[in-house]
């Protein structure tokens, strides 16, 4: 088949990797934040995970935070870092 | 991060557009809006162990990807066989693409050429960069020719402004897309359509800016249909949306000059727009009367702008404006009245929505009579207001996606 050289219409990204962050093995006693993204039935269900992290897991205590609305970006990110050693968040639906 | 199985693509390209690859998602069955919250609380249960998993055990190191992606490749000569491979590949909007060679790229840079790794913009989700060869690579896909290219950057530095939202605008559910509205003397230079069918067919330099301002969004922003790009219906104006202003037949100040640019000066506008919704009226011959029908369109119950207070956009035809004109009306004066006459009644909306917008706008939802009513976007400031069109007794209402602002911007520097 006869082929041309065409210039792809992607063209790079950022390409940034960031390291994660080391899992300590256990969750006793880890401050659980919770950032709602405000979709429906988020905060039920980021909720209740929580809950059972504290039940089963031992961690605590619980803070939450709401995106100010599904469809803006969240503003709270620096003070979500601050209060919570792991947190928990909803993507899209 | 949790979601729901359905938009696991997107989360997952999200984390890695974030530089966070690695970062868990843990999947709940779809849905989770619209369901009973007992239902909600079940699929917590079930989700939780792998959240303790992903929480306490170190993540996989992301599979390795090549940082800088091929950016030249070996496609078929064939023009049929090439529209496989660009959909393959997908570069394609699904319509017939022409191969971006080096040669047509080229020549849509022109002078430009030696400028060709600027960078115009950082395009969401993908956080893709949008350098004015890669640009051009997507113009020479669309079929646009070496003078839409500045419409188009102009464009893309409009959408990159955080008061577009555009990582909203590209991921969400709803419909929407950018509209291009181009304003001054490029309009006439570039035949861009203002008159007859102005947001139809039948003219290239509209069909072709919009498209490429579309495979850029979906091939450097990385908004891919099903999988990035969330829609659940989307529009046929994903295809291509772009028109001019009527300037000649408006008997206002046209949109860039309301916003404070010179009349010679040419500029785009980007909306997070809808399709547009036609306003017949044949009878009314007076600016109070023809109110009904444009305010009796334009708020309706399920409108993003009515929930969220967006921007919507009225296109006046010529002849709709000028009975407007004829009453002594300006086009604040029509802002306004629109605005006051539409409005959707609180009774209008289900107990769970007024419910769920309380929380996300109280002060247009919370604690107010059934009685009472919401207007379709926050002030008559935020109605846009536009002429458009050639004869006839028809307007449109092109609502918007609500969390989003209009961006003008200048073409060419």
């Amino acid at each position: 088949m006869s082929r041309v050289d065409v210039l792809s219409p992607l063209g790079a990204t950022t390409g940034e990797v960031k390291p994660p962050a080391r899992r300590g093995g256990s969750l006793a006693g880890l401050r659980v934040g919770i950032l709602d993204n405000s979709k429906p039935n988020a905060e039920v269900l980021l909720g209740r995970v929580a809950e059972l992290l504290v039940e089963r897991a031992g961690a605590g205590p619980v803070t939450v935070w709401r995106k100010p609305g599904a469809s803006r970006p969240a503003t709270v990110i620096a003070e979500v870092v601050a209060g919570s050693d792991v947190v928990l968040t909803g993507s899209a639906d | 991060m949790l979601g729901t199985d359905a938009f696991a693509s997107l989360a997952e390209a999200a984390a890695a557009a974030l530089g966070v690859p690695h970062l868990r998602l843990v999947a709940v069955p779809h849905p989770l809006g619209g369901i009973d919250p007992k239902l909600a609380r079940a699929k917590a249960d079930d989700a939780v162990d792998r959240v303790i998993a992903a929480l306490t055990r170190d993540p996989a190191p992301p599979a390795l990807t090549s940082a800088t992606p091929t950016t030249i490749a070996r496609a078929p000569a064939d023009i049929d066989l090439f529209q496989d491979f660009a959909l393959t590949e997908g570069w394609s909007d699904g319509m017939p693409v022409l191969p971006p060679t080096a040669e047509r790229v080229e020549r849509i840079l022109g002078a430009l050429a030696a400028r060709r790794a600027e960078v115009i913009a950082t395009l969401a989700p993908r956080r893709g960069v949008a350098t004015l060869e890669t640009i051009a690579a997507n113009l020479a896909l669309a079929g646009a020719l070496p003078e839409h290219l500045p419409v188009v950057v102009a464009a893309i530095r409009a959408l990159a402004d955080p008061r577009f939202n555009l990582n909203a605008i590209q991921t969400t559910t709803h419909p929407c897309t950018p509209l291009l509205i181009v304003n001054g003397p490029i309009v006439r230079y570039l035949a861009i359509n203002a008159g007859a069918n102005a947001l139809g067919q039948g003219h290239r330099a509209n069909a072709v800016i919009g498209r490429a301002v579309r495979l850029t969004l979906q091939n450097i922003g990385g908004a891919r249909p099903g999988r990035e790009d969330r829609a659940t219906l989307g529009h046929p104006g994903k295809y291509s949306y772009c028109l001019a202003e009527n300037e000649a037949e408006s008997p206002w100040a046209p949109l860039h000059v309301e916003r404070g640019f010179g009349a010679t000066e040419s500029c785009v506008t980007v909306c997070g727009s809808e399709a547009p919704h036609n306003v017949n009226d044949h009878g009314s011959t007076s600016a109070e009367a023809l109110l009904f029908a444009i305010a009796g369109t334009a708020a309706t119950t399920g409108s993003n702008d009515v929930y969220l207070g967006g921007e919507p956009l009225v296109v006046l035809g010529p002849e709709h404006a000028r009975t407007f004109a004829d009453s002594g009306w300006s086009k604040a004066d029509v802002k306004r009245a629109i605005w006051e006459r539409a409005r959707v009644r609180l009774d209008r909306f289900s107990p769970e929505n007024r419910q769920r917008f309380g929380v996300i706008d109280p002060e247009r939802f919370r604690g107010r009579l059934l009685a009472e009513d919401v207007a379709l976007c926050a002030s008559p400031d935020d109605l846009m207001v536009i002429v458009a069109g050639g004869p006839g007794k028809h307007s449109a209402i092109i609502p918007t996606f609500g969390a989003t602002r209009s961006v003008t911007v200048t073409i060419g520097d």
